[in-house]
């Protein structure tokens, strides 16, 4: 979903998994949540709210919601207890060798081990997986990933399809790449996308 | 130090955020943009030719681009602002100045198409505005290599102040933000900044201010 790097204590991201949006955020202690994109008060969504100590609040109108996604203030209503059902459908969020991972069903595989790695960065690819799959010259692997070499560099790139035929790439490199081979592979990421996107602009 | 000012432009947000984050004093003079079209009168024709806003005035001086008017604040009132003085960081921050055209160009002239309904060639905009942010993306990412959180180096200069409105507005001109992870903590650090200030469509960061009261307790 996202990589560890991108979303430190009090940053909330938004994403999607089998196309359901998400806001992935993590607290002032370090624990990452995976929730429904939208404030089950006006349905805004969650992914503009901010992150104070271990709860998430809506920008709209300051909801703010626990760690188990139950709403535990209303500011215009300072003195109410909020009801029970007033909670923010949560999905399981699981944290492995510096990738954030959303399981998309409750009795999801645990994520691939990538040991010897770091993580780069993501990039959004205007195409679908399978057009980046064919630039990179290989199938994607049980895993999820392509593992193709750029800048004479060993890298994985896990494989997110998003909405509207795009995809989301996280890219992990060899952890003994130095910054300055890092800088080379995201550079060569920024040219698979050129070529990716304009043969589907020809096609 | 006076500033003709429209509260929904971001080339005079980067104006009042500078003079904000310097702690300069400057009068604002408001302008009647939309619907009015002030700045396109006889008096502003006068100041400025081009018929553009912000304009500056100080000392009988003039400036009317964006990017002249924080290399003049900077200098007289926060030269930190402009970088160290080496060749390499006064070519850089040049550079995100000249940048910062592009980004008035595309994301600037879709927000306006969208939001005050003047014509554009609205694919066109958004199309150069994604290839601005992705541009400002990578160069992030390799800034972020190398340890620094800010595009010219490791602390904020004019190039950020330059660079971060549009890069926060692009959503006004339907120009999406989400797929960029590096701007979204670009732009958090410099909204975490002493002295930030607001306009419409960038807040500041409400994290960074304590709860407003208790959480009422279940019993």
């Amino acid at each position: 979903m996202a990589l560890s790097r991108d979303v430190p204590p009090q940053v909330v991201i938004p994403t999607f998994v089998d196309g359901r949006e998400l806001a992935v955020w993590r607290s002032q202690s370090g624990r990452i949540a995976a929730w429904d994109d939208r404030c089950p008060h006006r349905g805004m969504r969650l992914s503009h709210g901010f992150v104070r100590g271990e709860s998430l609040s809506c920008i709209y109108h300051g909801w703010s919601y626990n760690e188990a996604g139950l709403c535990q203030r209303i500011p215009a209503h300072p003195d109410l207890v909020p009801p029970e059902a007033i909670r923010v459908p949560t999905v399981a969020a699981v944290e492995s060798d510096g990738i954030i991972w959303v399981a998309s069903e409750p009795a999801s595989q645990p994520p691939p081990t990538l040991t010897g790695l770091v993580a780069l960065r993501s990039l959004t690819v205007e195409a679908p997986a399978t057009a980046i799959a064919t630039a990179a010259g290989m199938p994607i692997d049980q895993d999820g990933a392509l593992r193709p070499d750029l800048a004479g560099i060993a890298c994985v790139l896990l494989v997110q399809p998003i909405p509207g035929d795009r995809t989301v790439l996280h890219v992990l490199v060899a952890s003994n790449a130095s910054p300055a081979a890092q800088a080379a592979v995201s550079r060569a990421l920024e040219d698979l996308r050129r070529r990716v996107e304009s043969e589907r602009l020809a096609a | 130090m006076i500033l003709y000012d429209y509260i929904l432009s971001p080339d005079c947000y980067k104006v009042r955020l500078l003079a904000a984050l310097t702690g300069a004093r400057i009068t604002l003079r408001p302008v009647d943009f939309h619907p009015g079209g002030e700045h396109k009168t006889a008096p502003f024709l006068a100041m400025n030719p081009s018929g553009t806003i912000p304009i500056f005035e100080d000392d009988g001086l003039i400036l009317t681009e964006s990017s002249a008017i924080l290399t003049y604040l900077a200098a007289k009132a926060g030269p930190a602002w402009l970088g160290d003085d080496t060749p390499a960081m006064r070519g850089r921050v040049a550079q995100w100045l000249a940048f910062s055209q592009r980004l008035s160009a595309s994301i600037g002239k879709a927000r306006v198409h969208d939001m005050l309904n003047k014509p554009a060639d609205i694919q066109a905009c958004r199309r150069a505005g994604t290839q601005c942010l992705r541009e400002i993306e990578a160069a992030l990412v390799e800034q972020r290599l190398a340890g620094h959180a800010f595009l010219a180096g490791d602390r904020p200069t004019i190039a950020d102040i330059a660079c971060f409105p549009h890069s926060m507005l692009a959503p006004d001109g339907g120009i999406s933000v989400d797929p960029y992870p590096s701007i979204r903590l670009w732009t958090r650090s410099i909204r975490a900044l002493p002295g930030f200030i607001e306009m419409p469509g960038i807040h500041r960061l409400h994290d960074l201010k304590p709860e407003p009261g208790p959480i009422p307790e279940r019993v």
